[in-house]
């Protein structure tokens, strides 16, 4: 009997997955919110703009190579873009909005490849518009062809302020500065790390290389402490941190600039796990709230899988092997998965995975936001935007009692707005720890619907589909 | 279609077929798209749909996001005031 899959998400872990379950002979619906496959890293531009050559060319590569996977089985994938999943419930219910309609799915497998979202260190006037978050900023130019900035300060940790920094410049864009929490080299402490993701490793050196080229200011163990400007971002004031994040005294540089791009790592997009009741497992490196899953995806809710990012966020590489390991994994009968058969066939995938989880383990170190950097968040700092909320209101909530992210937002409304808490719910969770002791967080409980869509969308509901 | 025209708050912006309303505006120099309802000038920040900032007035309707809508040619996009919905036109 064939077997009925929904992959959500179509970045390179649900894109591999849906490849993966469709070449074994499954029926595979592959839901994606964008209007063209690729997720984020691979994110492709309007066929009429083209897309942009301001990455690597392995990367550029990969993207090309992945793409014509799924093209070769696209015929047999029942593929939706701009498909919104609301809502996934504990009995494999999935509710999925489409423009103005809606309709219920009940497939034999579901696979969460939902991918991650930037995460957020609020910090005064970050409001500012201006102020983007790195990724965001790399969005509007590579799938848009627009400088997001005519000057920018670019800020954070990790890889990819750097891939930012430098592909603004190949796109000839004016960066006033590289601010980095903490030093690369960092990295060079793991050489056997290093070795087994050399590809991706050459491809930040060459990065690495346009940036010094462009003779761009690169300051080490520096943050944005506070962003100037009202109706547009007129300047970014830098400060140098000592290594628990704590701003040093009479460090601080002022600089004149239009956009600020900042990312401090990611939260993993796991609403939907969540909300389907999926236990969870906090890693604040990794994507802060993770579905617990073992190698082959599989959550604690029987038929219910992850892949990618959104299982610990370890990059395109390891999504895309882990995508093709968890397709196969919902595409047998659950009796068969992990048999030798199976491990057989996916032994490529399965060394592939192990090789680059090997280099994000020395990535890693990059991401590992300091306490005291949640410092930069002062009382009067805005924390949830939709909602207004400052961290003074935040900490009455926690001073009179209110010991648990529900219990705050209940109080302050603090994730309650449009974006239901994806923008904030990390900071409020480690803002609460640094404030009022409360950890580990237990994540604010995620509903229906999980993403803004319209009323109307809901009452043309379709029955549920019994695939 | 390749290069056209849309308004904003009455000024005629350039865009290309293609770009999303928020990449447009950006390209043409606009940053702040929304004041809200605290009174406080609002821009794109996530530019993926995730965080709803950038959300327009687009031919009537509200709240639709600049970031995840297509740029057309003759549209009448306003900048939203607070709870005012800049719906009237």
């Amino acid at each position: 009997m064939q077997r009925s899959i929904v992959v959500v998400g179509a970045g390179p872990a649900g894109l591999a997955a849906a490849t993966e379950a469709a070449t074994r002979g499954a029926h595979v619906t592959l839901l994606d919110e964008a209007a063209r496959p690729g997720g984020q890293i691979y994110r492709q531009a309007h066929s009429a703009l083209g897309d942009s050559e301001y990455a690597e060319a392995g990367e550029r590569a990969r993207k090309h190579d992945i793409l014509a996977r799924f093209q070769s089985v696209a015929s047999r994938v029942d593929y939706r873009p701009d498909a919104n999943v609301y809502a996934l419930f504990g009995n494999g219910e999935l509710h999925v909005a489409y423009g103005a309609g809606s309709e219920v799915l009940r497939p034999d497998a579901i696979v969460l490849a939902t991918g991650v979202r930037e995460m957020a260190i609020p910090f005064p006037g970050w409001t500012t518009p201006g102020v983007m978050f790195a990724g965001g900023a790399q969005a509007v130019l590579k799938s848009q062809r627009v400088l997001p900035g005519k000057r920018a300060v670019i800020a954070g940790c990790g890889p990819l302020p750097i891939v930012v920094a430098a592909q603004l410049l190949r796109a000839g864009g004016d960066v006033a500065a590289l601010a980095s929490l903490r030093p690369l080299r960092e990295m060079l402490g793991n050489p056997r790390a290093l070795w087994q993701g050399r590809q991706i490793f050459y491809e930040g050196l060459r990065y690495l290389r346009t940036i010094r080229r462009a003779g761009v200011a690169q300051l080490s163990a520096h943050v944005p402490i506070r962003a100037i400007g009202t109706e547009r971002l007129e300047a970014v004031v830098l400060a140098r941190v000592d290594a628990g994040g704590h701003v040093v005294p009479g460090a601080e540089r002022e600089i004149a600039c239009d956009l600020l791009a900042v990312n401090y790592g990611f939260a993993a997009n796991s609403e939907l796990a969540a909300m389907a009741g999926a236990e969870l497992r906090f890693d604040a490196d990794r994507g802060g709230w993770l579905p617990a899953s073992d190698e082959f995806g599989r959550t604690s809710i029987s038929g219910l899988f992850v892949a990618g990012d959104v299982a610990a966020v370890r990059g395109a590489l390891v999504a895309e092997a882990e995508g093709q390991i968890v397709g196969a994994a919902a595409a047998v009968p659950p009796k068969s998965i992990g048999d030798a058969t199976m491990t057989a066939a996916l032994r490529t995938a399965l060394g592939r995975r192990q090789r680059h989880q090997a280099f994000q383990t020395a990535v890693r170190t990059t991401l590992r936001v300091p306490r005291g950097l949640w410092n930069l968040t002062t009382d009067d700092t805005v924390v949830c935007r939709c909602e207004n909320v400052k961290l003074r209101d935040i900490r009455s909530a926690l001073d009179a009692g209110h010991s648990s992210l529900n219990a705050v937002k209940r109080n302050v409304r603090s994730g309650m707005g449009w974006c239901g808490g994806r923008t904030c719910l990390r900071a409020v969770a480690a803002l609460s720890e640094l404030h009022a002791g409360i950890a580990p967080p237990v994540i604010m409980t995620p509903r229906p619907m999980v993403r803004p869509i319209t009323f109307g969308a809901v009452v043309a509901q379709k029955k549920a589909v019994d695939a | 279609m390749s290069g056209f025209q849309f308004f904003f708050e009455g000024k005629t912006i350039a865009a290309r077929e293609g770009q999303s309303v928020a990449a447009a505006l950006i390209a043409a120099g606009e940053r702040c798209l929304r004041v809200d309802e605290a009174g406080l000038p609002k821009g794109a920040v996530c530019g993926i749909g995730v965080c709803w900032e950038c959300r327009c007035s687009i031919d009537g309707s509200a709240d639709i996001r600049a970031c995840m809508t297509l740029a057309r040619p003759g549209m009448n996009v306003r900048r939203q005031q607070g709870l005012d919905p800049c719906s009237d036109q």
